[in-house]
């Protein structure tokens, strides 16, 4: 017994942090302007690489946005959920009040990471026996869901830490579409968090995968990601719910899919990514003819492009929408990265334009696809694929449309 | 309504169900070692002879972490072949703590801070349990990591749930792990004095789409006693048996329940120590072990120290004559 769609999901509120903005409308104008987030990191001591860009969030201080909840008592990456979901609860033009029975659902990658490398770092010094209590509470990755919980005083949510990578934010999206769909809750608060940390820049440069440079996806020169850091929670709210309200409709979620490779931890599978895009087109009821955007995954590494092109080849046919990689703006944020990609699809859905991708030279022959080139563009999206993949082989699309 | 059809325990009584079913049964505390790198005094329940290499062969297993040996071992219990409608529903408190922290070490004592053995970068992010079990198994439907620490069993029901009511999965192999390691031990050591650890697995299927007979029925899952019990229509005095994660999570619940109902099944914690995420998966397998086969209901609570909370209600049924 299949549940019929008896609820229409639609995207009523946004809230974002991100290297290049904060706030809908400041992260809409930086997409718009083509900025690019990429800074120096010092979050950790970078001493011994021989490049250290990044992508961090700049200037931010909880206290200015946490009103339930001391700063002190949660990780960055648990501080920048609770923040992204206080700023779209405000964006739709709700009240904590409003929230009762909400679902909640927070996609990352590392969790408390970042704190989880300072008590190693701690241990390293003075041994393990005189390790912070407060330190090691930060590290739970479970707290991301309830710190949203508790900054917006939502007694007994149902909440949910997706911790499936570079494809969690995704996830998180999916799985509030469910919930609401089946008539679990009427309101969820849904996305991605991540703080950077020494551990994941570690492992990509390790693997060769830190870009020395730019990010630049899709381009014959491309050398890799630059690790990021942020949040995007979108908040979800049935159709009956808006209308109800009166609420200001971004997009509409259509559908989405999910799988996995089950091939190799740490590269993308070509026919499985092509797998999960039909999925989410059939969950979506969209044909391939009726999508006019896909926001890449688009790392900027030389496996994911090639791979991620092909396989919106093998979907799609010769001539494919146009391909956006914002990673070149935002970096690589990780967990929070597919809730940024679908922040910025309902942005370009609601307010009609195509985010470039930036850095870009020379589009690489084996990723033969219109990838919007450095320049925005006026046009007027209906229909957008969301791309997330993650290491374990973990995919996630989610479809997003004009609501009419 | 969705089914349990089948279990697995990898617990620190063996490596399969009949030896956890039975020492719960018995109420049988498993066998506990003083931590050699842990806390002074702390104790840990191990999962006996657990070693993954040995238990699944030198193929695949290089640089391979004991949170995903444990996994993989926990999901070929439930041998049935899946196919691409079969997903996988994972918990964990935070993946392999060990591993995360071992490569950061590496990175500040090494002469490069890259200079990091690569075969351990799989194991350094927290879906690499449930990645491995879709490798090892050949699991390519949905595939998802829930971190929700003590409670994640139950918020991994939650999400399975969703799934298989959205037509996602047509079987979702559902349950979680958790690694013993020295890093854990210190880093539980405020609120834990057992350090356990394990792996578990329940197989659920919709009622009708079922061939075998069903373990148990969920009647509803969600974030609190009275929630759950109101949406499966359920009185408090018709429940056979509360399973706690904790002391002090049955306390709180006891005035809503007959006493007799709260010491039915036996707290894993007590036996077993604190098996983290697989706690409530744990409380689910001995609700089925003690159960018996008698029609029961059954209600199961989780908290973790974060804040999440979650419940679900149970209705065990008959065996099959």
């Amino acid at each position: 017994m299949v549940i019929p769609p008896q609820n229409r999901v639609v995207v009523t509120g946004l809230g974002v942090l991100s290297s290049i903005g904060t706030g809908a409308a400041e992260f809409e104008a930086a997409l718009r302007a083509g900025r690019e987030g990429r800074a120096q990191l010092t979050a950790f001591d970078t001493t011994g690489f021989a490049h250290s860009y990044g992508c961090p969030v700049t200037g931010f201080d909880p206290a200015r946005w946490l009103r339930n909840i001391p700063p002190d008592e949660l990780s960055r990456a648990a501080q920048f959920a609770a923040t992204a979901g206080r700023m779209a609860i405000t964006d739709a033009n709700l009240t904590e009040n409003d929230l009762k029975h909400s679902h909640i659902a927070i996609g990352t990658t590392e969790g408390g990471g970042h704190e989880l490398d300072q008590l190693t770092a701690a241990t390293l010094t003075n041994g393990p026996e005189h390790l912070d209590p407060n330190l090691i509470a930060k590290t739970s990755a479970a707290a991301l869901a309830t710190a949203v919980a508790r900054e917006l005083a939502i007694p007994n949510a149902h909440t949910s830490t997706i911790a499936t990578a570079c494809a969690a934010g995704n996830y998180a999206i999916g799985d509030a579409f469910d919930a609401l769909r089946d008539g679990e809750a009427e309101i969820a608060l849904c996305g991605g968090a991540e703080a950077i940390a020494r551990k994941t820049f570690t492992v990509f440069y390790r693997l060769g995968l830190i870009a020395p440079d730019h990010c630049r996806p899709f381009d014959v020169a491309r050398r890799g990601i630059l690790t990021a850091e942020g949040a995007a929670v979108l908040l979800l709210e049935t159709f009956e719910s808006a209308r109800r309200r009166g609420a200001r409709i971004y997009a509409e979620v259509l559908g989405y899919g999910l799988n996995c490779d089950a091939a190799l931890p740490t590269a993308p599978t070509r026919d499985s990514v092509a797998d999960c895009m039909r999925r989410a087109l059939a969950d979506a009821g969209v044909k391939t003819d009726e999508v006019d955007l896909i926001v890449a995954h688009g790392t900027g590494t030389p496996a994911n492009d090639s791979t991620e092109a092909g396989a919106i080849r093998d979907v799609y046919g010769d001539s494919p929408p146009p391909v956006t990689g914002l990673k070149s703006m935002l970096g690589h944020a990780m967990g929070a990265a597919s809730a940024l990609g679908a922040a910025a699809a309902a942005l370009a859905i609601a307010h009609r334009f195509v985010p470039p991708t930036i850095n870009h030279r020379e589009t690489d022959p084996a990723c033969a696809i219109d990838c919007v080139p450095n320049q925005t563009r006026q046009a007027g999206p209906d229909i957008v694929q969301n791309n997330g993949f993650a290491f374990g082989g973990n995919n996630a699309i989610v479809i997003m449309g004009r609501h009419t | 309504m969705i089914d349990i059809t089948a279990w697995s325990a990898v617990s620190p009584y063996g490596m399969d169900a009949t030896s956890f079913a039975s020492a719960i049964r018995a109420r049988r505390p498993a066998m506990r070692w003083a931590d050699p790198a842990g806390p002074p005094g702390t104790v840990a329940s191990l999962v006996p002879g657990f070693d993954q290499r040995a238990v699944l062969g030198r193929k695949g297993t290089k640089g391979m972490d004991r949170v995903t040996g444990l996994a993989i071992t926990a999901v070929s219990a439930l041998s049935r072949a899946p196919n691409r409608d079969t997903a996988l529903v994972l918990g964990t408190t935070g993946g392999s703590v060990r591993s995360a922290m071992n490569l950061t070490r590496a990175s500040l004592i090494a002469q490069r801070p890259y200079d990091v053995d690569p075969a351990t970068i799989p194991s350094v992010v927290m879906n690499c349990a449930a990645g491995h079990c879709a490798i090892w198994h050949g699991i390519t439907g949905p595939n998802t990591t829930i971190a929700g620490g003590r409670a994640a069993g139950l918020l991994c029901l939650a999400y399975a749930r969703r799934l298989l009511r959205a037509g996602r999965a047509s079987t979702v192999l559902c349950g979680a792990a958790e690694e013993y390691s020295a890093e854990r031990s210190w880093l539980t050591r405020h609120d834990t004095r057992v350090v356990g650890e394990g792996a578990a697995m329940l197989r659920l299927e919709f009622s009708h789409a079922r061939t075998a007979h069903p373990l148990a029925t969920l009647l509803a899952v969600g974030a609190t006693v009275p929630e759950v019990l109101e949406r499966a229509g359920v009185r408090a005095d018709e429940v056979w048996a509360v399973i706690a994660g904790s002391e002090a999570e049955r306390d709180a619940v006891a005035p809503m329940f007959d006493a007799a109902a709260l010491d039915r099944v036996p707290l894993i914690a007590e036996l077993a120590g604190d098996t983290g995420a697989v706690s409530a998966v744990f409380g689910i397998a001995a609700t089925l072990a003690v159960a018996d086969g008698l029609p029961r209901l059954a209600v199961v609570t989780a908290t973790d120290p974060c804040g999440a909370t979650a419940a679900a209600v149970l209705r065990v049924n008959a065996a099959q004559a």
